[in-house]
């Protein structure tokens, strides 16, 4: 399914990203570090595979929540808007861990998100779509702001997702290990505030999502029975011949929705799970569409890991304050999860997304 | 001009150990399409707002595993097919009154032609969940945006975090392996009555509509002390309300069991006036209205 915007009189407004933050641990774990603390002798060389070569963990001091809160408040700082004047806060995150490894079910994350930046006039709810979650949550929020139902929502996740990666260390001994996605996880917390946009901005032009659900038995992850926090499953061999068949088809279909070429395109910036990977499927996207984006996609996953429903909103905040992204720039945010979710937004930078990180160094 | 609750449908078990959320969801979600007079691939969005599901699975999306199930455009995406989206939604016993207005709100834009919403919650099995309080249940509904036709025409939402530990279910390492324990405070459901009751009043007040006005109340059963307490609350007669003998049992699937009564005892039908309420952990309260 695919919204652009506007679109007539049933949602004639344009949602446009206002803010965005993001909290990364201060302790960063090297791959050399990780695969030294394997309990078997593997012979990988992961960070040679995926490109990682760190990624930022929580000592155990921080969580979910806290990750969620502080990227919240980072996002807040940056924003022209007050907590209590957020209508919306949805929070996307896959782990819901508070106080260390205690995975609350109820209630939703995003009462306490809310809570404690002072959100007291928004509704809340979470929603859970893998690392889509948070490119989800926006396609969810810029519904309700196209149709005027809204003028601002935050969306907004904390992933303390590390975890997985000690327990793959304990039970991975080969390239095969279906845990070997696990060593590449790191934690992260990002926020966005989406808002309606002024008249005759260009905003969020087009979104589109679709489940390919054929391929719905790729990546699992559920609590540990014996281990503490959670394990994941993973094909990733699998998940990224899919990626690569499906993803020119979608783009080109996002693109056109757009009246828009690959070339046209500054920036994309594609879920963070392997350099290697990255550059692969996005080197498959421009031949099959015949041109390529003005820059090279975007990529901290060596820097960061994958931070699972974070890693879009890291990586363009780590853009924005590279002072790389510049007002008029196109730039597609490129959703690939478990799911298998493939979604796309398609927005251009603006002056005052480029302020918000104007005075960092 | 409106979103118009086309079919809805219940799945439960007389065997709740030996049953699944994925599975139960699959059944609800088979019997409300069939009754919609439509099929599995003429669903554009699929929300799942069920929460206890086999291992707890937190990845993938619960929604995607039964979008595959029952056969809604599962396969890769080619031309002149326009695909299924889904994902879950997590908003307590709240997450299908939530799913509906996200449903809502894509239908109204014209993004979508069909939505489906579905809930259901079993027992995690494998030992996580000593002493599962809820009943093995699940339900759907299908939704469509009807030009001439009355509907859903707004919703309201009120939240109090102070009442946060009133309910509160969360997975743990206890002696070696994870466990879920969920605690409920014996004031957890008055006070939920009180909050739906406030976002009830909010809502009917937006509309210009009085608690007498309302021909039908369709409450999430959630439990004995919140359907006592909630008439007084809403300000309307008990005998308004749906109510489902034993579902107060019943989780995330609650509010769909009672839709499903009322289409049943050939009540919903006949409102001009419909109020959904619902409350959950947060406290998280909300209500949606119907009018005809």
């Amino acid at each position: 399914m695919m919204e652009r915007s506007p679109n007539g009189s049933r949602a004639p407004y344009v949602a446009r990203l206002e803010s965005v933050g993001r909290c990364l641990p201060a302790t960063r774990l090297t791959t050399d570090k990780l695969m030294a603390s394997t309990r078997h002798h593997t012979r990988i060389d992961l960070e040679r595979l995926t490109g990682i070569h760190e990624r930022r963990v929580s000592d155990g001091h921080e969580h979910s929540l806290s990750l969620a809160a502080s990227a919240a408040a980072d996002c807040l700082s940056r924003s022209r808007h007050r907590p209590e004047d957020l209508e919306l806060v949805v929070s996307c995150s896959i782990t819901k861990y508070r106080d260390d490894l205690v995975q609350w079910l109820e209630p939703p994350m995003s009462v306490a998100v809310a809570e404690s930046i002072g959100a007291v006039n928004a509704v809340t709810f979470d929603l859970s779509n893998a690392c889509a979650g948070m490119l989800t949550g926006v396609f969810v929020v810029a519904n309700r702001i196209r149709r005027g139902e809204i003028r601002r929502g935050m969306v907004v996740s904390g992933e303390y997702i590390s975890q997985l990666g000690v327990n793959a260390a304990a039970h991975v001994r080969s390239l095969m290990s279906r845990e070997l996605a696990s060593l590449t996880l790191g934690d992260a917390g990002a926020a966005v505030i989406v808002e309606r946009a002024p008249d005759g901005a260009r905003g969020i032009e087009v979104a589109g999502f679709t489940t390919v659900s054929q391929h719905s038995r790729l990546c699992f992850a559920y609590p540990a029975k014996h281990d503490l926090g959670a394990r994941m499953f993973t094909n990733a061999r699998a998940i990224h011949r899919v990626a690569i068949a499906d993803m020119p088809f979608l783009f080109q279909e996002t693109l056109e929705a757009a009246g828009l070429e690959i070339g046209d395109i500054d920036y994309v910036i594609p879920h963070q799970t392997s350099a290697r990977a990255i550059r692969k499927g996005m080197g498959e996207v421009c031949e099959a569409l015949g041109d390529t984006p003005r820059h090279q996609a975007v990529v901290t996953v060596d820097r960061y890991g994958n931070t699972a429903s974070t890693t879009h909103f890291v990586a363009l905040v780590e853009e924005l304050r590279a002072g790389r992204l510049h007002a008029g720039d196109r730039v597609v945010l490129v959703a690939l999860a478990s799911g298998l979710e493939i979604g796309f937004v398609l927005f251009t930078v603006d002056e005052e997304l480029v302020g918000t990180y104007g005075n960092d160094d | 001009m409106a979103t118009t609750i086309e079919a809805v449908a219940v799945a439960s078990s007389r065997w709740p150990t030996r049953r699944s959320a994925r599975k139960l969801a699959d059944d609800a979600i088979r019997t409300s399409v069939a009754r919609a007079g439509v099929t599995t691939n003429d669903i554009d969005l699929l929300l799942n707002a069920g929460l206890y599901r086999e291992r707890i699975l937190g990845e993938p999306a619960l929604a995607a595993l039964i979008q595959t199930d029952v056969g809604a455009n599962p396969e890769d995406p080619h031309d002149g097919r326009h695909g299924t989206f889904s994902f879950d939604v997590a908003n307590g016993t709240c997450g299908p009154l939530t799913a509906l207005q996200i449903a809502d709100g894509f239908l109204r834009a014209g993004t979508v032609q069909h939505a489906l919403i579905v809930a259901s919650d079993a027992d995690p099995g494998r030992g996580l969940a000593p002493r599962f309080p809820f009943a093995a249940s699940g339900a759907a509904v299908v939704c469509r945006w009807d030009d001439d036709g009355g509907g859903l025409v707004g919703f309201r939402w009120e939240t109090s975090p102070r009442d946060g530990d009133l309910l509160r279910a969360r997975v743990a390492f206890e002696r070696g392996r994870n466990v879920l324990r969920i605690e409920e405070d014996p004031a957890f459901g008055e006070r939920a009555a009180a909050w739906a009751g406030k976002a009830a009043a909010a809502l009917l007040a937006d509309h210009g509509v009085g608690p007498d006005d309302v021909d039908l109340v369709i409450p999430s059963p959630l439990t004995a002390a919140f359907l006592d307490a909630l008439p007084a609350h809403l300000g309307v007669d008990g005998d308004r309300l749906v109510t489902v003998p034993g579902a107060d049992r019943v989780h995330t699937a609650g509010l769909l069991v009672a839709l499903a009564a009322a289409h049943e005892q050939g009540r919903f039908g006949d409102a001009r006036r419909v109020l959904l309420v619902s409350a959950s952990a947060g406290i998280v309260a909300g209500a949606a209205l119907i009018t005809r």
